[in-house]
């Protein structure tokens, strides 16, 4: 029915992978990715009368009465209280302990023989078989001990295993339910549910049926379903899943509010802008899933050694009972192949990385930065240079023109000209173009056929004749000549770092537009804060030197190459490979897709297209250039909680088969220590979700964004009036 | 047989300490809709479940206490006989967990209190306000298993008393003694639903809190006190005879 049920856990939202467990919980299909998490979930979730969970809790309560009542006769046989005048009970005993141990194993036993069963029909052995078989072996010869009246019997070794594993994987999937804390909001975008109000009558419907032009009431402490105006109502809200910052932001009547932010303390009526299942909420919601359900690299690797494990493991039992068969009692050889049996068992290698990552995944996108690839976490962490580029990225990307060099026109002219070819254009400096343009109010001339030349800047057709505007190579790819004396003040103001944008038309450049990009105010801490962290940092601009030099300096990037076409980039990041093994690459998503493709970790800073064509494997949210040293740490404590599982869960494995396959283990013993182990793996994994929030390094409080962003920039345009732009 | 009656005994006085907590869950458990016999047969069920669990842990105590005792170079505990160094040790052990967990009784050491209280509590609340609701009749059971591992001062005060006898015999009876003393009050919450005045609730808590302070006094004078054949000797009697 759901996607969900078919990737991830309904309990723990981890991937299910082979070991799907389908139930029906309150009509509702589920899947879980083990038995744990299928009674932790129900008697989390489970309504009514007839739901499953108390019948799952009844089994285990009176499972747990038979086992210990199994294990406290044995306790005291082992004791040694029935030695001496009471030994003739001893096979009374023996036939007491049969009859408790097989309605314990009956019900306890079933979920691991039916997993075992429906995976050996589909010609797989997965680690319940090992349960199964070590059980049904230890209770099998401890029928024939006591019909054979033999010293010993195994019944209390075959329920406590059980037991233990039964209990073990409850506590660890009650304990692992934190992990879907952190992504509920994120996976929930899909099933929420909206209050519709059409024509006076509320109606409840889900957010994904919802059109623009629908009016949706928010109440407070929901999450607004959908993107829109408030109406009616005045309240707060907090837009961290989306911007990034967890900061109360006033909405009024005609506010806009976006799809995923919590309204906190008044009901608001909301008119709908779009369709409920486009807002970038919604897009966000089906990249986290999608990301969730990946296997990084390491993953695939643990799942293969999981998935070879279990015949090593039935082979290394049955060797350690023939070894040992030779030299004792065989009822001692079999015990010691149970032991290494249980031990063995794979779940937490295969739990190691999947849980931290979606930790990590969740603690990220809590702060409205999105993962789309789990391996991108992983290679995040062993990044040791980063590569930014700079327009929009570590600059505002919102420049304004602070000069006109023209030569035959006036700037009116070549402003209407520019910002008829700009409008079609993206690009920071081309905004600031026709923004220009309609400050000074001046219509942009039709243009057609536009051509986007990558690097250099775009051309079309106005008023009949080809009309460009781009840096000076576009100038002589197109062979139109500049007059010397606009060449020789377009250099200078390149020389001092500027911009400069030539436009002509008819084919000779007419005017030179010089303009400034002031870096991001927190840009300069960002970039020492990624020193701390060991980082080489390099700037990668298409710009002119002087210009990148310029934001290179301000900043406090030393290593600068500039006038980068974007397949020099690549080139430039492929050679930075070779002496830094994993480079990353930031930038903002708009123009430098192919290029953040290229690099092993792509990171966008405020990406403003369809996120599924998202090229960057990790966007931040808007204005979040500041997130980015925290990321890296996060991405590190991901990597190094992946590292200490890994290496527990497999030198846990590792030392725990040895003393098994030596029989220094009881296999009761070597249960419990299973049990404890994947525990101690969640506890190390849940340390992620307390890692601290991003703090703001130091910059300056900025300017609360309640106006809309183009009151914003309008702002900067009148600086343009100024003496230079008169010299023209 | 003294020893195992005063445990009897403040298992007694501290079941109304019980009432306070478990006491809530018996009530819940409440009457079956298939009469009265049905109604005790279901709370006898869950109190059997829950004396399981204390005997359970009772034996699993004594016997780690045995396996702490023998790897210390000892063969077989000899309660009656002299102690040797690493019963003593066990037995200070016990004895101070006993007087501290008994000074909580009084209002004293609030945080191990809480400590003692809060660890894992939650997960197991949670299954038990699922088993309440259910009707089948192995419920109760289930329940009473569940109840019995809840984190519980008393239930740690004799399980640490239990690990000094440092036998698995000696350490279930312990607990059974304590775990049958609860269930007078116990059936009377579930059975018949009366409360008692909560002055003498709280008698009962301070009666309970004496004992449990007397025995970790004995225990820890088993420990330290040179010779063997003091108070602590007679008592030690019991569990071997």
């Amino acid at each position: 029915m759901t996607e969900r049920g078919d990737h991830l856990c309904s309990h723990c939202s981890l991937p299910i992978g082979l070991r799907a467990m389908q139930r029906t919980v309150n009509g509702e299909d589920c899947a879980f990715c083990c038995y744990g998490c299928c009674i932790a979930f129900q008697v989390k979730h489970g309504k009514g009368e007839e739901w499953e969970a108390a019948w799952l809790l009844i089994r285990l309560g009176v499972g747990a009465f038979f086992s210990m009542n199994i294990m406290l006769i044995s306790l005291l046989l082992y004791a040694g209280t029935f030695s001496g005048p009471d030994a003739w009970l001893i096979p009374w005993i023996h036939l007491l302990l049969w009859i408790f141990a097989t309605p314990a194993l009956i019900i306890l036993g079933e979920p691991y023989l039916r997993d075992t069963w429906a995976h050996a029909l589909q010609g797989r052995v997965t680690s319940s078989a090992l349960v199964v078989l070590g059980v049904g072996a230890a209770y099998a010869y401890s029928i024939f001990a006591t019909i054979e009246r033999s010293e010993q019997v195994y019944f209390d070794t075959a329920t406590m295993v059980l037991l233990l594993f039964t209990i073990g994987s409850y506590i660890e999937a009650a304990a692992r339910a934190k992990t879907a804390r952190d992504l509920e909001p994120l996976l929930a975008a899909e099933s929420e549910c909206a209050t519709v109000v059409d024509e006076g009558i509320e109606t409840r419907r889900p957010a994904r049926d919802i059109g623009a032009g629908m009016l949706v009431r928010v109440r407070p402490g929901e999450r607004v379903p959908v993107d829109g105006v408030v109406v009616e109502g005045s309240s707060h809200t907090d837009e961290a899943v989306i911007t990034g910052e967890s900061r109360q932001v006033a909405k009024g009547a005609g506010s806009a509010v976006i799809a995923g932010s919590i309204n906190l303390d008044g009901p608001l009526l909301i008119e709908s802008s779009g369709a409920g299942s486009a807002t970038r909420w919604a897009q966000i919601c089906r990249s986290v899933r999608d990301a969730l359900s990946c296997r990084s690299p390491i993953q695939r690797i643990a799942d293969r050694v999981v998935g070879v494990s279990v015949p090593v493991v039935l082979t290394l039992g049955a060797l350690t009972v023939a070894y040992w068969a030779q030299s004792m009692p065989f009822d001692r050889a079999l015990l010691i192949g149970l032991a290494v049996l249980v031990v063995a068992c794979p779940c937490a290698v295969g739990l190691a990385a999947p849980l931290a990552t979606s930790l990590g995944i969740g603690r990220l996108s809590r702060c409205g930065c999105l993962v789309r690839d789990p391996s991108a976490l992983e290679t995040l962490a062993r990044t040791r240079l980063i590569a930014f580029d700079k327009t929009g990225t570590l600059t505002s990307g919102r420049s304004r023109i602070v000069g006109i060099e023209s030569e035959g026109a006036g700037i009116d002219e070549v402003l209407a000209r520019a910002a008829g070819l700009e409008r079609h254009s993206e690009h920071g400096l081309a905004r600031a173009i026709t923004m220009a343009a309609t400050a000074r109010g001046l219509e942009a001339v039709a243009t057609s056929d536009i051509r986007a030349m990558p690097g250099r800047g775009i051309r079309g057709i106005a008023e009949g004749q080809p009309v460009a505007a781009g840096n000076s190579a576009l100038m002589s790819d197109l062979g139109w000549p500049l007059a010397p004396a606009l060449g020789r003040r377009a250099r200078s103001l390149e020389a001092s770092g500027h911009s400069v944008i030539y436009v002509g038309w008819g084919g000779q450049v007419h005017a030179a537009l010089a303009l400034d990009d002031t870096p991001l105010p927190e840009a300069r801490s960002t970039i020492e804060a990624l020193h701390s962290l060991g980082l080489r940092v390099a700037l990668l601009s298409g710009d002119l030197a002087p210009a990148a030099e310029r934001v290179a300096n301000v900043v406090g990037i030393d290593d600068m190459q500039a006038g980068l076409p974007p397949e020099a980039k690549r080139a430039a990041l492929d050679q930075y490979r070779q002496h830094y093994e994993v480079v990353a690459m930031v930038g903002d998503g708009l123009n430098d897709g192919p290029v953040l493709a290229a690099a092993d970790v792509g990171i966008a800073v405020g990406s403003a297209t369809d996120l599924a064509r998202e090229t960057a494997s990790l966007v931040l949210p808007k204005d979040g250039l500041w997130m980015l040293p925290w990321v890296i740490a996060v991405a590190r404590a991901v990597r190094k909680t992946i590292v200490t599982n890994l290496m527990w869960a497999f030198g846990y494995n590792l030392v725990a088969l040895t003393l098994a396959a030596l029989g220094m283990l009881q296999p009761v013993l070597a249960a419990a220590i299973m049990a404890s182990s994947s525990l101690l793996l969640v506890v190390n994994s849940l340390r992620l979700s307390r890692l601290p929030d991003p703090a703001p390094l130091g910059i300056p409080e900025r300017p609360p964004s309640l106006e809309p962003d183009s009151v914003r920039r309008g702002l900067g345009v009148p600086v343009m009036a100024g003496s230079a732009i008169e010299r023209g | 047989m003294t020893y195992y009656l005063v445990i009897f005994a403040a298992g007694f006085a501290g079941s109304f300490h019980c009432i306070g907590m478990c006491g809530g869950f018996a009530c819940a458990l409440g009457h079956d809709p298939r009469g009265r016999t049905a109604t005790v047969e279901r709370h006898l069920l869950y109190n059997l479940g829950r004396l399981t669990t204390y005997c359970f842990l009772g034996g699993l105590a004594g016997a780690l206490g045995a396996v702490w005792c023998t790897s210390q170079g000892m063969a077989v505990p000899l309660l009656n006989g002299p102690l040797d160094t690493a019963q003593r040790v066990l037995a200070i052990a016990a004895g101070l967990l006993m007087i501290a967990l008994a000074l909580q009784f009084f209002g004293l050491l609030q945080g191990l209190h809480r400590a003692t209280i809060g660890y894992g509590g939650s997960t197991l609340a949670a299954s038990l306000r699922n088993l309440q609701k259910s009707q089948s009749r192995a419920a109760p059971v289930a329940f009473g298993v569940f109840n019995g591992f809840l984190p519980c001062p008393l239930v740690y005060a004799f399980a640490a008393q239990a690990a000094s006898t440092a036998g698995a015999l000696p350490g279930l009876l312990v607990m059974l003694s304590f775990g049958l003393g609860t269930f007078p009050a116990m059936l009377m919450m579930g059975g018949v639903g009366r409360v008692l005045a909560p002055a003498w609730r709280q008698r009962g808590v301070w009666l309970a809190g004496s004992f449990i302070l007397l025995l970790g006094l004995i225990t820890l004078g088993r420990g330290i006190l040179p010779f063997a054949a003091h108070v602590g000797h007679a008592w030690a009697i019991g569990p071997s005879g």
